[in-house]
């Protein structure tokens, strides 16, 4: 209608001399519509299409970038955590095994110490057995001496067993030689 | 290299300023000169309505009809081959066509937001590629050269750009005003029509008998009527703006030649190539600006 109306309008203003020409202007009209068509179905859609991906992509992209950096930095305070825990937890050890090798020490002192007195006394104990045997031997060398002298100097032979009783007796009454 | 590219330069700008000489002796001018009677090139002679060249049917195939389809398949070609192939990191043809695609679809959105962009877009860029295609095809050397003799008498040209056609630009228009009006109503619904039919006002002020209001009420009706006729004066400018550049541009380029025959009209071609590219450009850019208007909040209401 509003064609037709134009028509009209520019026709009888003279505006056929330009060249006004309602089958041409249809034809117009119909080919735009069709080139509207085609290149929407084949080229605006696809592409605005594959402009939305990209951006879809781009906005992915960073949001993986970001998600992924918030993670990392959780897992560092994490890993910090454990870190700590495992220095804490390792100096526990330390403390505990310097504690245990303190005991274990002190123990093996005690033990040694135990033994030093041990073999000390069994030492003393040997050397005063030795001394009492050396003087006894020593008595008993003198009292043979003591004999010998005496059977030379009074000639004769006295009996050995009374004799010996004798000894003894001077022995024991002479503190120097007595060990105790 | 340097030297090389000198050289060439050398003997690329003898060529043209030996070119310039003949041409200007060729031409319509040195003739007049020199005391021929006619130039190398015949004198143009200028029609506005374009010629039939064959019939289909009923209808009467004009040259300037037949370069619009030209310009819609060498359109559909360039976009469907360019578009054919979806990958994500576009290369050759198909950077090109989407690039063209994107910058026309930032084009409408920076205009319109996204809102409406996916709306409006398609239009917007059929016109812009439209228009500008078909005056760009028009200024490959050849396109005007062929000639066919429908009659078998008279020569006329087998393509003529369809701006210099009058419907095309006429057809345009009215596809750019129907588009505008269809989405005022579609987004005001019947409140769009409140901005030509505007007697609120007058309403207003006879129920309060103030001639104060009664007087800009009938301002206001005042407004209203010409806003009408301004949304059809829009489709006569919109006709004529296109018609009348591509119309000057193809008789610049032709009496371009015809005066002096070489070199000569190669600046008016760098023209039309912008010429060609700004009209398109005001064309799709004054739809948007418009469409862009009548969706946007009339503000009736408020009054």
């Amino acid at each position: 209608m509003l064609l037709s109306i134009l028509a009209a309008e520019e026709e009888a203003g003279g505006i056929a001399a330009l060249g006004f020409d309602l089958p041409s202007l249809i034809v117009y009209l119909v080919n735009f519509t069709i080139l509207l068509v085609v290149l929407y179905l084949f080229a605006y859609k696809p592409v605005l299409r594959i402009m939305d991906q990209r951006s879809d992509r781009i906005r992915e992209g960073l949001e993986t970038a970001e998600r992924v950096r918030q993670e990392a930095a959780v897992q560092q305070v994490e890993m910090e955590k454990r870190f700590e825990e495992g220095r804490q937890e390792g100096q526990a050890l330390l403390a505990q095994a310097r504690e245990m090798a303190d005991r274990y020490r002190e123990e093996e002192r005690g033990k040694a110490r135990q033994e030093a007195e041990a073999f000390v006394a069994r030492a003393r104990d040997d050397i005063q057995r030795e001394r009492d045997e050396a003087i006894d031997q020593v008595r008993r060398h003198f009292a043979e001496l003591a004999i010998l002298a005496a059977e030379r100097v009074i000639e004769r032979s006295l009996d050995e067993s009374a004799h010996r009783d004798i000894i003894e007796k001077v022995l024991e009454e002479s503190p120097s030689i007595n060990g105790n | 290299m340097t030297p090389m590219l000198k050289r060439i330069l050398i003997v690329f700008g003898i060529g043209v300023v030996v070119l310039l000489v003949v041409g200007f002796i060729n031409g319509a001018i040195g003739a007049a000169f020199l005391g021929r009677d006619a130039g190398f090139l015949p004198a143009p002679h200028v029609e506005l309505a374009p010629p039939e060249v064959f019939k289909l049917g009923g209808l009467s195939v004009t040259n300037a009809m037949l370069s619009s389809w030209v310009t819609t398949v060498v359109l559909i070609l360039f976009f469907v081959v360019g578009t054919r192939r979806k990958a994500m990191v576009p290369k050759g043809l198909q950077n090109v066509a989407e690039w063209a695609i994107e910058s026309l679809y930032n084009f409408v959105e920076s205009g319109v937001g996204q809102r409406y962009g996916r709306s409006f877009f398609p239009i917007i860029a059929t016109i812009f590629l439209f228009v500008s295609f078909n005056a760009w095809l028009a200024l490959i050397p050849i396109y005007q050269s062929l000639w066919v003799s429908p009659d078998g008498v008279n020569k006329v040209h087998l393509l003529r750009s369809a701006g210099t056609d009058l419907n095309m630009p006429l057809a345009i228009a009215l596809v750019s005003a129907v588009f505008v009006e269809y989405w005022g109503l579609r987004v005001h619904k019947i409140g769009y029509l409140r901005e030509f039919v505007r007697f609120g006002t007058l309403y207003r002020g006879l129920r309060r008998f103030s001639l104060p209001e009664i007087f800009s009420g009938l301002i206001d009706i005042f407004v209203g009527f010409l806003e009408l006729i301004s949304h059809f004066v829009r489709i006569v400018s919109f006709t004529f703006r296109l018609f009348g550049n591509m119309t000057a541009g193809e008789i610049v380029l032709l009496i371009s030649a015809f005066l002096i025959s070489f070199v000569f009209t190669l600046p008016f071609y760098g023209l039309e190539l912008l010429v060609g590219f700004i009209q398109a450009l005001i064309f799709a850019g004054l739809t948007l600006a418009f469409v862009m208007v009548a969706v946007a909040s009339h503000g009736d209401e408020a009054h």
